[in-house]
C-alpha cells in the first residue's frame, strides 16, 4: 500500500508515514549501542554508568511469561535502539527551522504547535520517534519556575533533580522491560513543578512511532513538589506497520507533601489489521509514588489501540492521608489483547484508593483486568474501593478479571466488585426504535457504560476519547 | 536448604511392577518441583514449602500399622458412618439404610483416577496414596440419614505424610448428605494430602460438609474434583476447622445442562491458623448455575485465603455465576487475601463477584454496649450475625444444630 492510499484508509485514520531521514544506532542490544545513545545525547558520565548498570542487571533477568496475552519471541538484537529525525543535532530555535514534513504530520494529528493552537492553552513537548523536536510555551512555564523539557535536556541542565528522582519509583532492578528501558531509553518528558505552584495549563506530549523496527523506549519523570498541582496528558498514534513494534516506556511520578498529579492517557496505536497481523506491543511500566502527606496521584487511561496492551499504572501510597486513583477504559476488537489494571499499595495511615475499570471486548479479542490492592500492616484506617465491569460483544471474545486482594490491617476496608455482561438488548432496541442505526446505538450505550471514566479526562481529551470509543468498535455488531 | 522430606514408593507394600513404575514416575515429577511455593499461581498467597520446612524435620511415608481404635460417635443426631483411621477404611455402618443400595469398599488403585494437572501435591498423592474408600449409591436411592465420615488420625502419627484417595459415585436420582469429620488425638505434626473424586449422575443431589472436631497440629491439603451431569446439585459447606494449615482445592465441572453447584464457607480462625479455599468452577455447558459465598472471621495471627475462579466456556450461554467473599479482621496481625477470578468466553451470561474485607463495625459495638451488653459479648453477637448467613443454609435440622453449636464454641472462645 502506498502512503497515498494509507492516508485515505478509513480503518486507521492516523496510518501514514513521513519521509524523514533517520539517524540510527546500528541494530542490536549491547554495550556499544548504549554508549552510542549516551554519547549522542551528550550525557554526563554518571548517566552512562547508570545505563550500563541497568544493562548488566538485564543480563540476568528473564522476560516475564505469566501474562495472558502471549506474543512471539522478540529478537532484541534485531531492533534499532536509537533513531532520530535528521537535523536535530543542533536544536531549532523556532518552528520555522523544523522540517516542514514533521510539521505536516503534526497537523494531521492535530497537535497544537502553531499560534492558533496556542489559544487552547496546551504546551506540547512533541516526541517524533525518539527526540523531542520542539517545545512550546516554555517561557510561560519558566516564569512560574516550572521545568518542562525532554529528559535528555534535564539530564544536562538539572542533573541534581534527575539524579535524585530517576529510578526512585521504578528501580533499576525492576522487571525485564523496565530494566531494558533504563538501559536504552532515548527520550521522553521531564516535568518539575516547584513548591506551591499550580501549573497553569495542561502539559501534553504526543508520542509518535515512525521509523520501522524501532522500539520506542520513552522515559517520563514528573515531580510535583510540596503543595503543587499538575495535569499531564499523553496521547499516542502510530502509522501502519506490518511488523510488530515494541514499546516499553517507563513513567515515574513523584508527589511530595500536599501535591497532586493527574496523568491522562489516550492510547490509539496501530492495533493490527482484522486478522491480527501487525500492531504495536505496548509493554509500559507506569508507577507513581505518593511520597508526601496528603498527596494525590490520579491515573486515567483510555486504551483502544495496540495489538497487545500490557500495563499496570500503579500508586505507592507512602505518605499519610495520600490518595491514589485509577480510571480505565480498555477496548479490544478483532485480535487485540489487553492485560491491564493497577496496583494500589497502601503503606501510610488513612490512605485511600479508588479503582474504576471498564473493559469492552469485541471480535476475537481478549480483555483482562488484573490488579493488586494491598493494605500493609501499618496502614491503619485505609480504604479501597474497586469496581471493574466488563462488556462482551459477540461470543468469540473473552473478558477476564483477576484481582489480587491483600488486607493485613484490621482497621482498613477493601471493597471489590465486578460484573460481566453483554449489551442490553432492550436498550439497543429502544435506540433503534428512535432512529439510531446499530452502530450509533452501540456507540451511545458504550459511551454511557464508560461515562464514569470519560468524565475524569480533561475536556480536550474527553471529546477525542469519545470519538475513539466509537471508532474502535466499528463493525463489531451486526 | 536440607530436604525435610524423604518419600519412598518402596514403603508401600503389595504393589505390582506396573503400579510401582507409575508411582515412581509421579514421585520423580513431584521431586522436580518439590512442595509448592508462591511462584506458582495457584499458591500465590501461601508458601507451603516454607511452612512445612519450618515445622517438620523429616516427613516420611512409613507404613503405619492400623489398629482398631475406639472412637466417639456423635450422639446429637442419628447417622450412618464410615470410620477411617489414618486414611484407611476400618469399619462402616449403614443401619438406617437399605444395604443393597449402598456399595462400599476400599479404593481400587488399579483403576485410579489420575489428575492431569500441574499441582505437585496431586502428583505426590498419585505416588503415595494408599487406603481410602469407594462409595456408590444406587439409582433412585435417597439416604434417610446423613453419612458421617470419621477421619481419625492416631496418636502415634508424627512427622508423617498420609495420602489417600476417595471416590463417591451418585447414580441417577440419588441423594446423600455427607459430613467429613476430622478428628485426632495426636499432638504431633503430620501432613495429610488427599484426593476426592465425586461423580453426580443425572438428577442426583449431594450435600458435602467439612468440619474439624478440635484444634490440632495437622497440615491438610484436599483436592476435590467433581463432575456434574444434567440437573444435578452439589452443595459444599466448608466450616471452621482449627487445623494448623488447611487448603481445600475444589474443582467443579458443570458438564451438562441445569447442573448447579455451590460453595458456602463460614470460618472463624484464631492463633496461627491458616485456611485456604481455592475453587475453580468450570461452566462447560449452557444453562448451569454456580454460587459461592465465603465468610471469614480472622483473629490473632491467622490467615484466610480465598482464590476463586469462574471459567465460562464459549458455548456455555445463559450461565449464572456468582462469587462473594467477605472477611472480618479482628487483629492487625491477621491477614485476608483474595483472588476472585473471572474468565469468560460466552457473552450471554450473568457473572459477578464481590470481595470485601475490613474491621468490625465500631458503631454497632457502641450501640450494643450502650444497651448494657459487655464488649466481649457484643463482639460475639456481631460475629455470630456475620456467619449466620452461611450457617442458616446448612441442611437437616439436627445436623445443623450440632454444627452451629460447634462453631459457636469456637467463636465464643474468642
Amino acid at each position: 500500500m502506498k502512503t497515498e492510499d494509507l492516508k485515505n484508509s478509513k480503518e486507521y485514520k492516523y496510518g501514514f508515514t513521513t519521509d524523514v531521514e533517520n539517524i540510527r544506532a546500528p541494530k542490536g542490544l549491547n554495550e556499544d549501542t548504549i554508549r552510542f545513545i549516551s554519547k549522542i545525547k551528550k550525557e554526563p558520565k554518571w548517566m552512562l554508568e547508570w545505563r550500563l548498570k541497568a544493562f548488566n542487571r538485564l543480563k540476568i533477568l528473564k522476560e516475564p511469561d505469566w501474562q495472558k496475552p502471549k506474543y512471539p519471541k522478540i529478537n532484541y538484537q534485531d531492533l534499532y535502539y536509537y533513531s532520530a529525525p535528521k537535523g536535530t543535532s543542533g536544536k531549532p530555535k523556532s518552528l520555522d527551522e523544523i522540517d516542514p514534513k514533521i510539521i505536516e504530520t503534526y497537523k494531521k494529528l492535530g497537535i497544537p504547535l502553531d499560534e492558533q493552537k496556542r489559544l487552547n492553552g496546551i504546551a506540547v513537548d512533541a516526541v517524533f520517534d525518539s527526540v523531542s523536536v520542539a517545545t512550546t510555551f516554555k517561557d510561560e512555564l519558566t516564569k512560574k519556575g516550572i521545568i518542562f523539557c525532554s529528559i535528555s535536556e534535564a539530564v544536562q541542565k538539572h542533573p541534581d533533580l534527575v539524579k535524585k528522582y530517576l529510578g526512585s519509583v521504578i528501580p533499576l532492578s525492576d522487571h525485564y522491560f523496565a530494566t531494558l528501558n533504563s538501559a536504552v531509553f532515548t527520550d521522553g518528558s521531564f516535568v518539575y513543578i516547584p513548591p506551591n505552584t499550580k501549573c497553569p495549563m495542561e502539559l501534553s506530549t504526543y508520542f509518535r512511532i515512525n521509523a520501522s523496527e524501532t522500539g520506542q523506549f520513552e522515559r517520563t519523570l514528573i515531580i510535583a513538589d510540596k503543595g503543587s498541582y499538575v495535569s499531564y496528558l499523553e496521547g499516542c498514534t502510530a502509522p501502519m506497520r506490518d511488523e510488530n513494534q515494541l514499546h516499553a516506556a517507563n513513567v515515574e511520578l513523584v508527589a511530595l507533601d500536599d501535591a497532586e498529579i493527574k496523568y491522562s492517557t489516550v492510547q490509539n496505536w496501530y492495533p493490527g489489521d482484522e486478522n491480527g497481523v501487525g500492531g504495536i506491543y505496548n509493554f509500559v511500566t507506569k508507577r507513581g509514588a505518593c511520597r508526601g502527606r496528603n498527596s494525590k496521584i490520579s491515573w486515567t487511561q483510555v486504551e483502544t489501540g495496540s495489538a497487545i496492551t500490557w500495563k499496570y499504572p500503579s500508586c505507592i501510597l507512602q505518605g499519610d492521608n495520600s490518595v491514589g486513583e485509577f480510571y480505565s477504559i480498555a477496548i479490544t476488537n478483532n485480535h487485540q489483547k489487553a492485560d491491564t489494571g493497577t496496583k494500589m499499595i497502601h503503606l501510610g495511615k488513612n490512605t485511600k484508593s479508588k479503582i474504576i475499570s471498564k473493559g469492552i471486548s469485541a471480535g476475537k479479542a481478549d480483555n483482562m483486568y488484573r490488579g493488586l490492592v494491598e493494605i500493609k500492616n501499618k496502614a491503619s484506617n485505609s480504604r479501597n474501593y474497586t469496581q471493574c465491569d466488563s462488556l462482551l460483544m459477540g461470543n468469540k471474545c473473552g473478558a477476564h478479571t483477576i484481582p489480587y486482594i491483600k488486607n493485613n490491617n484490621s482497621t482498613s476496608t477493601i471493597e471489590h466488585e465486578a460484573t460481566t455482561t453483554k449489551i442490553n438488548e432492550e436498550q439497543l432496541y429502544y435506540c433503534n426504535q428512535r432512529g439510531l442505526d446499530q452502530e450509533e446505538a452501540v456507540s451511545l450505550i458504550v459511551n454511557g457504560f464508560c461515562k464514569e471514566v470519560l468524565q475524569q479526562l480533561p475536556m480536550e481529551f474527553a471529546v477525542e476519547a469519545q470519538k475513539l470509543v466509537a471508532i474502535s468498535l466499528e463493525g463489531s455488531v451486526g | 536448604m536440607k530436604n525435610f522430606y524423604d518419600f519412598k514408593v518402596d514403603n508401600i507394600k503389595g504393589l505390582s511392577a506396573q503400579e510401582k513404575k507409575f508411582r515412581n514416575k509421579e514421585l520423580d515429577l513431584f521431586s522436580k518441583n518439590g512442595f509448592p511455593n508462591k511462584r506458582q499461581e495457584a499458591w500465590k498467597f501461601t508458601d507451603l514449602n516454607t511452612i512445612l520446612s519450618k515445622n517438620f524435620f523429616n516427613i516420611t511415608n512409613d507404613n503405619i500399622s492400623v489398629k482398631e481404635k475406639k472412637f466417639e460417635l456423635i450422639k446429637e443426631f442419628d447417622h450412618n458412618y464410615l470410620f477411617i483411621l489414618d486414611g484407611k477404611l476400618v469399619s462402616n455402618e449403614f443401619k438406617f439404610e437399605d444395604k443393597n443400595k449402598v456399595l462400599i469398599k476400599e479404593y481400587d488403585y488399579k483403576n485410579q483416577i489420575s489428575v492431569s494437572n500441574q499441582n505437585s501435591l496431586n502428583l505426590l498423592n498419585n505416588a503415595l496414596a494408599t487406603g481410602g474408600y469407594y462409595l456408590e449409591i444406587s439409582k433412585d436411592y435417597k439416604f434417610k440419614k446423613p453419612l458421617v465420615v470419621y477421619n481419625h488420625f492416631s496418636e502415634s502419627i508424627k512427622e508423617q505424610i498420609i495420602s489417600y484417595k476417595n471416590s463417591l459415585i451418585l447414580n441417577e436420582n440419588s441423594e446423600l448428605t455427607i459430613l467429613n469429620y476430622t478428628d485426632t488425638n495426636s499432638k504431633n505434626n503430620f501432613f495429610v494430602n488427599s484426593f476426592d473424586y465425586l461423580e453426580l449422575k443425572k438428577d442426583s443431589n449431594l450435600k458435602n460438609i467439612f468440619i474439624n472436631k478440635d484444634r490440632c497440629n495437622c497440615y491438610f491439603h484436599n483436592y476435590l474434583k467433581s463432575d456434574l451431569k444434567q440437573n444435578t446439585n452439589l452443595d459444599n459447606y466448608i466450616l471452621s476447622t482449627g487445623l494448623k494449615f488447611n487448603k481445600i482445592d475444589i474443582e467443579i465441572n458443570l458438564n451438562e445442562e441445569h447442573a448447579k453447584s455451590s460453595i458456602f464457607s463460614a470460618l472463624s480462625l484464631g492463633s496461627e491458623e491458616h485456611q485456604e479455599i481455592k475453587s475453580s468452577v468450570n461452566h462447560n455447558f449452557k444453562n448451569c448455575q454456580s454460587y459461592q459465598k465465603i465468610k471469614n472471621v480472622l483473629n490473632d495471627q491467622s490467615k484466610g485465603v480465598y482464590q476463586g475462579k469462574i471459567f465460562v466456556k464459549q458455548d456455555a450461554q445463559k450461565t449464572d455465576a456468582y462469587q462473594l467473599s467477605k472477611a472480618l479482621l479482628l487483629n492487625d496481625n491477621a491477614e485476608f487475601d483474595a483472588k476472585p477470578e473471572l474468565e469468560i468466553y460466552a457473552d450471554d451470561v450473568k457473572c459477578s463477584h464481590g470481595s470485601t474485607s475490613g474491621s468490625i463495625d465500631l458503631n454497632s459495638i457502641h450501640y450494643l454496649k450502650s444497651r448494657g451488653i459487655p464488649e466481649k459479648k457484643a463482639y460475639q453477637m456481631l460475629i455470630n450475625g456475620f456467619l449466620s448467613e452461611i450457617l442458616e443454609k446448612l441442611p437437616e435440622d439436627n445436623l445443623k444444630k450440632f454444627l452451629i453449636e460447634k462453631i459457636g464454641r469456637q467463636i465464643n472462645g474468642y
